[in-house]
């Protein structure tokens, strides 16, 4: 049965089935969103614990690694409580959309990025923080020097969140609800076609995100690979 | 004055690292930091470098506190630069890491080439310019950092071991350019160094720490380690190495001394520079050489003249205009016996 599955997945992959491409799109769509804005927000505010030395840097530090075992369904719980019709933001009207899964994403992915900012961070040599203050840079310029020391690391960092956005299920379900051509993506979509007992369109989901895992990968050896021959 | 330094310390955690009580340091004067591992040199250097705030006590640099009211501090560190005893390098190219204090201080293009291939080949680096630094070896690296911090035209060169992991054939070459940088760019250079033959050689003053606290401050230009070779009632002879003698008054060094290493500073004050006919007088001896630098100090005129080794004269400007030397002339030095004090380490 696997095998005929997965001879009818590969013919579907190779026809461009337009429900296939859809469902991939869409994830596409949320993953990359949303990995962009935890991007925004995890960078700088790895930066800032690493770099920097206050009171309650510790106890950030714990509650970041804490976050980074936070389930999904807590996530879609506790965004589907806020953006319900009665919750806070229910006017803004968010439920079953496609910005509810990238908010949702967003809370998963955010403690991934800063917390591997920071291991990235850290690991940067202190002497290029005083070089560049001694060549004359002011803050700004130093940062951009230990952030552009640390890119290898902090690349990592970005993969391995949208790595986490593009395979998770909970919150594109909760948030989502699985809406054809709207808010389904590829793992929303596989588990619907497992309750309905039809593998094919799963299994084709299953090798297109596998795909997709792989190239990151390959992507990011690549990059490793150029990046630590510029290091010195 | 440069910098002036009172009652400072610096303490990391419970360890108290520097304690200096005063230390006042002129511009144009190349310093020498001596002292132990743990001494406090490189966090003194940190310190000079306003890349570290004191614990307590008082730095002003240029009679302004870098970091008192008004946040002078970027302005008066743009006029610093540290060369790191183990430098490191951005990665990049060779060009990239020499520009990078150029770029911050947003430097035309065309003026920043110029000052990366004139630094570059200060220090014999040109070749390197468009390579990657990943590669260089440790001596190339530390060459590469001392041409970044000079393409900034500094006001003050920090060094911190300029020659440690440096092969001989390199250490001669960044010690020339330190020479060079403070003779032509009249850059002031503080130095720390575990050789006193360094700091003998450039600098004019040394600084020798113990345990954070200077034990020592002393002139040493004109401050020689030399071996005896004759001496007698006509002269005495000293080797300072085995290619270099030159002539001491006699009477210098009483005792038989043959082969022994003696330690001798010469009174910058009490020389003469004349036309190298000049007969020596009773007591004095000539040296001829070859005048390298001319600058003026307050009331007094420094000249420097190589006779195989620099020496340093100070004259009053009437004497200064008697003999009117010009840098490049030929020039006769008479040293009286009384400009030679023997000393006892």
């Amino acid at each position: 049965m696997l095998l005929d599955s997965l001879k009818s997945a590969v013919l579907l992959m190779l026809s461009f089935d337009r429900e296939l491409v859809e469902i991939v799109l869409v994830s596409l769509n949320v993953s990359l969103w949303s990995t962009l804005f935890a991007s925004v927000i995890g960078l700088p505010a790895g930066f800032f614990i690493a770099f920097y030395r206050f009171r309650a840097k510790r106890l950030v530090m714990t509650c970041l690694n804490t976050l980074l075992a936070l389930p999904t369904v807590v996530i879609g719980l506790v965004v589907y409580s806020l953006i319900t019709k009665r919750g806070v933001l229910g006017p803004l009207d968010l439920l079953y959309t496609q910005k509810a899964i990238i908010i949702g994403q967003i809370i998963l992915i955010v403690p991934v990025i800063t917390s591997l900012t920071i291991a990235a961070i850290s690991k940067i040599d202190k002497r290029y923080r005083s070089t560049a203050l001694t060549l004359g840079a002011n803050t700004r310029q130093m940062s951009w020097v230990i952030f552009r020391e640390a890119r290898f690391g902090i690349t990592a960092a970005i993969i391995a969140a949208f790595g986490r956005v593009i395979a998770e299920v909970g919150i594109s379900m909760m948030l989502g609800g699985n809406a054809k051509g709207f808010t389904r993506t590829m793992t929303t979509a596989m588990a619907l076609e497992y309750d309905k007992g039809e593998f094919v369109l799963a299994v084709a989901l299953g090798i297109v995100l596998m795909a997709f895992a792989f190239t990151i990968n390959l992507v990011f050896h690549f990059l490793q690979g150029r990046l630590n021959s510029d290091a010195v | 004055m440069l910098y002036e330094l009172t009652d400072l310390t610096k303490q990391f955690k419970d360890r108290q690292v520097l304690d200096i009580d005063a230390l006042c340091l002129k511009r144009k004067k190349v310093y020498a930091l001596i002292g132990p591992n743990g001494a406090g040199k490189t966090t003194l250097l940190n310190q000079l470098a306003l890349l570290e705030k004191p614990t307590s006590g008082s730095l002003t640099f240029l009679g302004r506190d870098p970091w008192g009211v008004g946040n002078s501090l970027l302005e008066l560190r743009r006029k610093v630069v540290l060369v790191d005893q183990s430098p490191i390098l951005f990665s990049g190219t060779v060009r990239k890491n020499v520009e990078y204090g150029l770029q911050v201080r947003r430097i035309p293009k065309d003026e920043r080439d110029r000052r990366v291939a004139h630094c570059l080949h200060l220090v014999g680096m040109d070749d390197f310019i468009n390579q990657d630094v990943h590669g260089l070896s440790g001596g190339e690296v530390k060459r590469v950092a001392l041409a970044r911090a000079l393409a900034i035209e500094p006001e003050v060169l920090l060094c911190d071991e300029p020659t440690a992991n440096v092969d001989e054939k390199h250490q001669e070459v960044i010690l020339r350019i330190i020479e060079e940088v403070n003779q032509n760019q009249r850059t002031t250079i503080i130095f720390s160094t575990h050789f006193l033959s360094q700091s003998r050689r450039l600098a004019d003053q040394t600084i020798i720490l113990r345990n954070g606290r200077i034990s020592s401050y002393r002139e040493t230009k004109n401050s020689f380690m030399a071996r005896v070779v004759e001496s007698d009632s006509v002269q005495t002879v000293v080797s300072l190495s085995d290619s270099y003698q030159f002539s001491l008054p006699p009477g210098v060094i009483t005792r038989d001394d043959r082969d022994e290493i003696v330690h001798f500073q010469i009174d910058p004050n009490e020389l003469a520079i004349g036309d190298v006919s000049m007969v020596p007088e009773q007591g004095k001896t000539i040296n001829h050489g070859v005048v390298k630098r001319i600058a003026s100090e307050q009331d007094r005129v420094r000249i420097t003249v190589d006779i195989g080794i620099s020496i340093d004269v100070l004259l009053d400007n009437t004497s200064y205009r008697a003999s009117s030397p010009l840098v490049g002339d030929r020039v006769a030095l008479a040293i009286p016996s009384g400009a030679v004090t023997l000393k006892e380490d």
